[in-house]
């Protein structure tokens, strides 16, 4: 009999045992997948889900916060993605993160990423869409590696016609590398190029030095650049001095047309200055005019004298008088 | 002449012993739900092939466990994959390689136990002996057993698989420096109720196999001590060739259910 009961007893820790871990295996895989715990339901769309299957995790920021629950197909292209949210992490997921589909390392399980995004908005809540972001794809990838290695050959056998002729002394590339004379002749213009780059580093330097040693403050300098009113002058002034160096090249043409006829011989200055016959006959003319003259203010003086226009000469000397009395009352007023 | 004969006459016999098989299981069905019931004898059945079977069962599951992930680490070192370890021996083991391990192992050990038992109360007259006196000798000694393996071979897979992970984790700790907590979260992320729940299913009748097999063999065992020999030797094949069968039937069966990928 006592050892019956303590068969039983073992046998009883065996069962207790064995059933306490199937029950925790079950529990501890449902609790994985977000069966006991308290959930939200949120839904994501795509155009292609990559492979996703039912009971894959659900990230946000890193953290398996749920597990994906369906998969509906919705029109032609349309996937509507549902998936269960912890309720105590949902709190803390804005309606304008982001869902992309991703995967556990290079070749492990696909999942979902929730992206959070900048910026304020009201948390999540159960039934609501948020927006996705389809990712490339492997096969992008591999599509867009496939015209990358079509370029790749194409540029290979560019390289090799050029490594070609260079072997076979085509071309400058060629010469550069046999020619010794030239390679020299490179050289030294290099030497001198580098030379000529330290002779403009050493300008460039006391260039800088004159400019850091101008007063920009008080400076004409100074107020030529950051007057602007003085410098809408200056421009005028600019303006108007190319408006008469316009003006002083068109007199300066004239003149020298001037000067090349006077020096051809051509018009009545050139003869005043060149003709002596001309200048004789002038004086002599100038002489006979100045005797005339002199006649002439005899014989008006000798009209005066005369009876016949004493009167009209008369008469013109009271109008002057009269004039004058005139002026002189009006200015006593 | 004698080719073909022989073919037929092992043909015949081997149908003649399905049909025995299966009397013998639809008999076994017939008086399991009906009383009087031998709660005892169950109980003492349970003990003899759940208990006992117990530190053979954890033996056999620890090195199971140890020995795959040592085999299974260099290859997967070479992918550099070796995070996927306790993902991939836990569902290894726990679909298939643990159930199916640990029900060969039982049956070797129990099949050939019952059927060893049985053989020799029959060639001594025994079970003659229990229904003259009125006991029924299937419902004592064949239900009780059958019953006493059903129920107790998933309680060994159980206990087996867990025993083993434990060893799996323990060369992990030690040669890829990863903690027993990271390994058993990194298990339960892989596993599924896919997994756990077909492979408990595949154990119930693993252990009617067992239990079915074991007591067939005995109870019509004939030819005196060898016949005890030859009933316990025909009882670990047969059982072993079923649980084979019982085990594809399982996986295809699983496949079809919870899509299995």
């Amino acid at each position: 009999m006592q050892k019956t009961v303590a068969q039983k007893v073992r046998l009883g820790i065996f069962v207790i045992l064995g059933t306490t871990l199937l029950v925790s295996a079950l529990y501890f895989i449902g609790n994985r997948q977000n069966l006991f715990g308290k959930n939200i339901e949120l839904h994501s769309e795509f155009t292609n889900v990559n492979g996703l299957q039912l009971g894959n995790n659900v990230r946000y920021s890193g953290i398996n916060v749920g597990t994906v629950k369906a998969i509906n197909m919705i029109g032609q292209s349309r996937i509507v993605v549902s998936m269960f949210i912890e309720e105590k992490i949902a709190k803390r997921i804005n309606k304008n993160a982001v869902a992309t589909i991703g995967s556990d390392g290079l070749v492990g399980s696909m999942l979902i990423n929730i992206l959070p995004q900048e910026g304020t908005s009201p948390p999540i809540v159960s039934g609501d869409t948020i927006q996705s972001y389809t990712k490339i794809g492997a096969n992008d990838i591999l599509s867009t590696l496939s015209v990358t290695n079509e370029n790749a050959a194409i540029l290979t056998s560019d390289l090799l016609k050029i490594t070609t002729k260079i072997i076979e002394g085509e071309g400058t590339i060629s010469m550069l590398i046999n020619d010794t004379t030239m390679a020299e002749n490179l050289k030294l213009s290099v030497i001198e190029l580098r030379r000529a780059s330290s002779g403009a580093n050493e300008a460039i330097r006391q260039l800088n030095g004159i400019i850091a040693g101008i007063d920009f403050d008080e400076s004409v300098a100074g107020v030529l650049l950051n007057d602007s009113v003085s410098g809408e002058k200056v421009k005028k002034i600019i303006t108007d001095l190319e408006s008469s160096s316009g003006n002083i090249e068109m007199v300066s043409a004239q003149l020298d047309e001037y000067v090349s006829e006077m020096r051809a011989g051509e018009g009545a200055v050139n003869k005043l200055i060149n003709d002596e016959v001309f200048a004789q006959n002038l004086d002599t003319t100038l002489l006979n005019l100045k005797e005339a003259t002199n006649r002439l203010n005899t014989n008006m003086e000798a009209l005066k004298h005369n009876f016949l226009f004493r009167g009209y000469f008369r008469k013109l000397e009271r109008q002057k008088k009269k004039a004058e009395r005139d002026s002189l009352k009006k200015l006593k007023k | 002449m004698k080719g073909p004969e022989n073919i037929r006459s092992r043909a015949v016999s081997f149908f003649t012993e399905i049909g025995e098989i299966s009397y013998f299981a639809l008999r076994f069905f017939r008086e399991v739900f009906r009383p009087p019931f031998e709660f005892r004898e169950l109980i003492r059945q349970c003990y003899n092939i759940g208990n006992r079977s117990l530190l053979l069962v954890c033996v056999t599951g620890f090195i199971l466990g140890l020995v795959f992930t040592l085999q299974s680490r260099p290859t997967l070192m070479e992918f550099g994959a070796e995070s996927w370890m306790p993902s991939m021996v836990s569902i290894s083991i726990v679909r298939e390689i643990g159930p199916v391990i640990i029900a060969l192992i039982c049956a070797g050990r129990i099949g050939s136990g019952i059927g060893a038992e049985l053989g020799s109360m029959r060639v001594t007259e025994q079970i003659d002996a229990m229904e003259v006196s009125g006991t029924n000798p299937f419902k004592y000694l064949v239900v009780t057993r059958i019953v006493a393996t059903t129920l107790m071979l998933p309680l060994l897979i159980v206990i087996g698989d867990t025993v083993a992970l434990l060893g799996s984790a323990m060369v992990e700790n030690l040669k890829g420096a990863v903690s027993y907590q990271l390994y058993f979260n990194e298990v339960f992320d892989a596993l599924k109720y896919s997994d756990i729940v077909p492979a408990t299913i595949k154990s119930f009748f693993f252990g009617f196999a067992i239990g079915l097999v074991g007591c067939y063999k005995g109870y019509y065992c004939s030819k005196g001590t060898v016949g005890v020999g030859e009933a316990s030797n025909a009882a670990v094949v047969y059982t072993s060739m079923l649980l084979f069968v019982i085990d594809f039937i399982a996986v295809f069966v699983t496949d079809i259910f919870f899509e299995v990928q």
